[in-house]
């Protein structure tokens, strides 16, 4: 019997996936998910002016250099920096930045731009001010996200219910729920900067898990209709199945993982939120596919086990029922002889 | 199928792939014309992430921006120095300054923290632009604060004008129906616009016969516009004295703020009362159907007055050329695939070459033509996801003909029982997917429904190119070789009489 689809191997994958769910809620119960740009808090310094910047591409060169320069020797870290060009006049150079003492240096670089023997810089009606945002999260979207997997989970066991069967169709439900819940707890637990986009990370891991579970499941169906496996017991039966079908799985992971380190390797020339993006991305596919090659066979055939067993219960002959009927036709025979007799006399 | 008639076959095929490439990724003037022709990638609608779109910050009466408390500093100045009445300008001592905005005192007490009426107003019409923006439905958007009494905006490229919207969800006061014409200070309210009487706007329309604003009524609210309607009429008609049909004009008003006007020439007695306006896209009537939604709730109505002056161009949150460099990438990996395939399937590989490439380039068609549709990162992944099931169905299939054949059988029986066997799974993981995805696409808002639209359409076209149309294709192109049987990349074994 493998060993993978053994009943301690089930117990050993529930509690790795227990320990990661419950590590990963205290986490974000404690600090919540580590947000990325897209939903963290930040201060900005924005340089604008009446349209100069964007009529002198060197003008605005310059300034870019000083501001970048005096910003660093302030102390303050510039974690991204843009330029900023409005519909109609005028554009804006704004550096997100971290540290303290922000709103102070605000007067310090217009003083420095002030000073600068840069080209243009006195028409150039310079402004330096400094921003506070604050994120400001839309639960609705998260809500109505979370009742639509919801309801995906109720359809998904339903389909695969009938059309495989109760058992295939508990063991995708208990996957799916569980890829999900233990992709967002990875997320936590090893603080993936994460914003809006985790809603569809989850989504995806969604769509993710029922397509490996039925990719496996799929060849199950077929396997256990064969003669040589119908006498097989259960677990040896689920283990030979998702032996068979690793390959093909593991085909799709590889395929897709390409996609989703070739893009996080991009994210991280270009945005570091792809990155992250894609390194959340790739703890879905990690966690699908063990889940699909290793926790849903060892569910599956602990279920199928158990109805195995009850199927040939059910299909074995009842001596004692037969005994029984015996003895009631002995006596109800004797008591027909008893009667006659009695009649006779 | 007959060897020339697979010729034939092929060869038109190629023809229409290479040309919908040509169109799908090459951007060209057209000759003798001033024209250029956008590839059809190029006209996909992006997301922010991927493709930029617009921010805007909106003020609060009360609150300035660094700017324009410059400005008044320098127009006071002027003015003291050359002796005006000083009370004609705003004395920038009038401000304080609080993080990067500055704060009339007019919203402030004398500690310089601002009233609690200024900040319930504020958190009012906070919440009232978060609805809209959210009601509006943009694959992504943000509505922050900023310096706590300003509210920074941002949502990708739109087919309407960015100013007007931006303008219009910043609307204050409640919905009336007046006959009122703009300019008029006061209004006279002939039916308030509140739940009692309208269940929701929407849009409605299309290119061809123009957008309108749909207004659905409740009971009350049709006899209520059945009475004002036939009323106006009957004023009309009464001051008419060249006896020309009658018509008056109604107008639609949040706060002091036109929406839309509508003539009027009898009593409308109908629970939805479709508003024509002058809409030029769909979105622009959308916009307005959802300042009226919002006001529906008198939790969202507020009277602050909010001022977006200045539009940015905000550049692609992923960084810059994130759509192209993506694209690139994924052009490669694409070719890698089909690389492997044809080394690892021959015949087999090009039926799946050109059924990948027939799936592709009808996604492209669809993304790119069908209006609503934007790609964002999570879309990107959702088209990949939907690339790989296809591409993992047809490898399946291949193995099972593979494995068939291993069996003994001929190689069209192969054929045959490969596809049969993975018919089955081919056909239940499409229709849960395209389950769930509708699912998703129906309850779920933002990033999620538009993620779940792609992936539907990807669900669907990959049913069609696994399903029929790779196996189309490898029935063509098995009409060629001689040697069937090497074509895919098979080996018959023999086996030794005794």
């Amino acid at each position: 019997m493998s060993k993978t689809v053994s009943k301690k191997s089930l117990l050993l994958y529930l509690a790795i996936s227990l320990v990661v769910i419950l590590v990963g809620a205290i986490l974000f119960g404690v600090f919540g998910f580590n947000a990325d740009s897209t939903v963290k808090d930040y201060t900005v310094i924005e340089v604008s002016d009446s349209g100069y910047m964007s009529l002198q591409d060197k003008f605005r060169t310059d300034l870019d250099d000083l501001c970048k320069a005096e910003i660093e020797k302030s102390g303050l870290k510039i974690k991204e920096d843009s330029y900023i060009e409005s519909t109609s006049v005028g554009g804006i150079l704004s550096y997100t930045v971290t540290g303290e003492g922000a709103e102070a240096f605000v007067s310090e670089l217009q003083t420095a731009i002030g000073n600068s023997q840069i080209e243009g810089v006195n028409d150039a009606s310079v402004i330096v001010t400094y921003h506070e945002v604050e994120n400001a999260p839309h639960y609705e979207y998260i809500w109505r996200t979370a009742i639509g997997a919801a309801v995906v989970l109720v359809i998904l066991f339903v389909y695969v219910a009938i059309r495989f069967n109760v058992g295939m169709g508990v063991t995708s439900f208990v996957a799916a729920l569980h890829d999900v819940i233990v992709t967002l707890a990875i997320v936590a637990l090893l603080r993936i900067p994460a914003g809006v986009g985790l809603i569809g990370v989850a989504a995806i891991t969604l769509l993710l898990s029922a397509f490996l579970n039925l990719m496996v499941f799929g060849k199950m169906r077929k396997d256990f209709r064969l003669e040589e496996r119908k006498g097989m017991p259960a677990r040896d039966a689920v283990a030979l199945s998702v032996k068979e079908s690793t390959k093909t799985i593991l085909t799709a992971i590889v395929l897709l993982a390409a996609f989703v380190v070739v893009f996080g390797v991009i994210g991280v020339i270009i945005g570091f939120d792809m990155a992250s993006f894609m390194l959340g991305m790739l703890m879905a596919l990690v966690v699908t596919t063990y889940s699909s090659l290793f926790l849903s066979p060892a569910i599956y055939a602990a279920i199928k086990e158990r109805s195995d067993a009850n199927r040939a219960e059910k299909a074995k002959y009842n001596y004692d029922s037969e005994k029984k009927r015996q003895k009631e036709a002995k006596t109800a025979e004797r008591t027909a002889k008893e009667v006659k007799t009695t009649d006779e006399a | 199928m007959g060897k020339k008639k697979s010729v034939a076959l092929i060869v038109v095929i190629t023809i229409v792939l290479v040309a919908l490439i040509f169109i799908s990724v090459a951007t060209f003037a057209i000759p003798s014309t001033v024209k250029i022709f956008n590839s059809l990638l190029s006209t996909v609608d992006l997301g922010t992430d991927l493709g930029g779109g617009y921010y805007t910050v909106y003020y609060p009466d009360g609150v300035i921006s660094q700017d324009e408390y410059e400005m008044i500093r320098v127009q006071y100045e002027e003015a003291k120095n050359e002796g005006e009445d000083l009370n004609a300008y705003d004395n920038p001592e009038d401000y304080t300054k609080y993080k990067g905005v500055y704060l009339s005192d007019e919203i402030t007490d004398e500690d310089g923290k601002v009233t609690e009426s200024f900040q319930a107003e504020f958190d009012s019409a906070f919440q009232a632009l978060q609805k809209r923006f959210e009601q509006k439905g943009f694959v992504d958007y943000s509505v922050k604060l900023q310096d706590d009494y300003t509210v920074l905006v941002q949502i990708p490229y739109t087919n309407e004008s960015a100013s007007d919207l931006f303008d219009q969800f910043a609307y204050s006061g409640s919905l009336i129906f007046s006959d009122t014409a703009e300019g008029t200070a006061s209004k006279n309210v002939l039916l308030e616009g509140d739940s009692r009487y309208v269940k929701k706007a929407s849009a409605a329309g299309n290119a061809e016969s123009g957008y309108a604003v749909a207004v659905h009524f409740t009971k009350e609210g049709q006899s209520k516009f059945a009475e004002i309607t036939g009323e106006l009429v009957e004023n009309a008609s009464s001051s008419s004295t060249d006896g020309s049909a009658a018509t008056a004009q109604l107008y639609l008003y949040v706060g002091s703020e036109l929406l839309m006007s509508v003539q009027v020439d009898s009593a409308w007695d109908s629970d939805v009362v479709y508003i024509s306006g002058s809409f030029e896209t769909r979105e622009s009537a959308e916009t307005i159907a959802c300042v009226i939604n919002s006001t529906l709730d008198e939790n969202n109505v507020f009277d602050l007055k909010l001022d977006a002056s200045q539009i940015y161009r905000l550049s692609p949150t992923m960084g810059e050329n994130a759509a192209t460099i993506l694209a690139i990438a994924i052009g490669v990996l694409i070719l890698a695939m089909i690389v492997y395939s044809l080394v690892r399937y021959k015949g087999m590989g090009l039926a799946h070459v050109y059924g990948f490439l027939t799936y592709a380039l009808i996604f492209i068609l669809c993304i790119s033509l069908i209006g609503g549709v934007y790609i964002n990162m999570e879309g990107l992944m959702a088209i990949v996801l939907s690339a790989a099931i296809m591409v993992s169905l047809n490898w399946y299939a291949f193995k099972n003909i593979r494995e068939e054949f291993a069996t003994g059988k001929t190689l069209t029986a192969a054929i045959k029982a490969g596809y049969k066997r993975s018919l089955a799974l081919t056909i239940d993981l499409h229709l849960v997917l395209l389950l769930a995805s509708v699912v998703l696409m129906l309850i779920s808002t933002g990033t999620v429904h538009f993620m779940a639209f792609v992936f539907l359409m990807g669900t669907v076209i990959s049913a069609a190119c696994t399903l029929a149309v790779t196996r189309f294709y490898f029935y063509m192109f098995l009409a060629q070789p001689k040697n069937k049987i090497a074509f895919c990349n098979f080996k018959r074994e023999e086996t030794e009489d005794e």
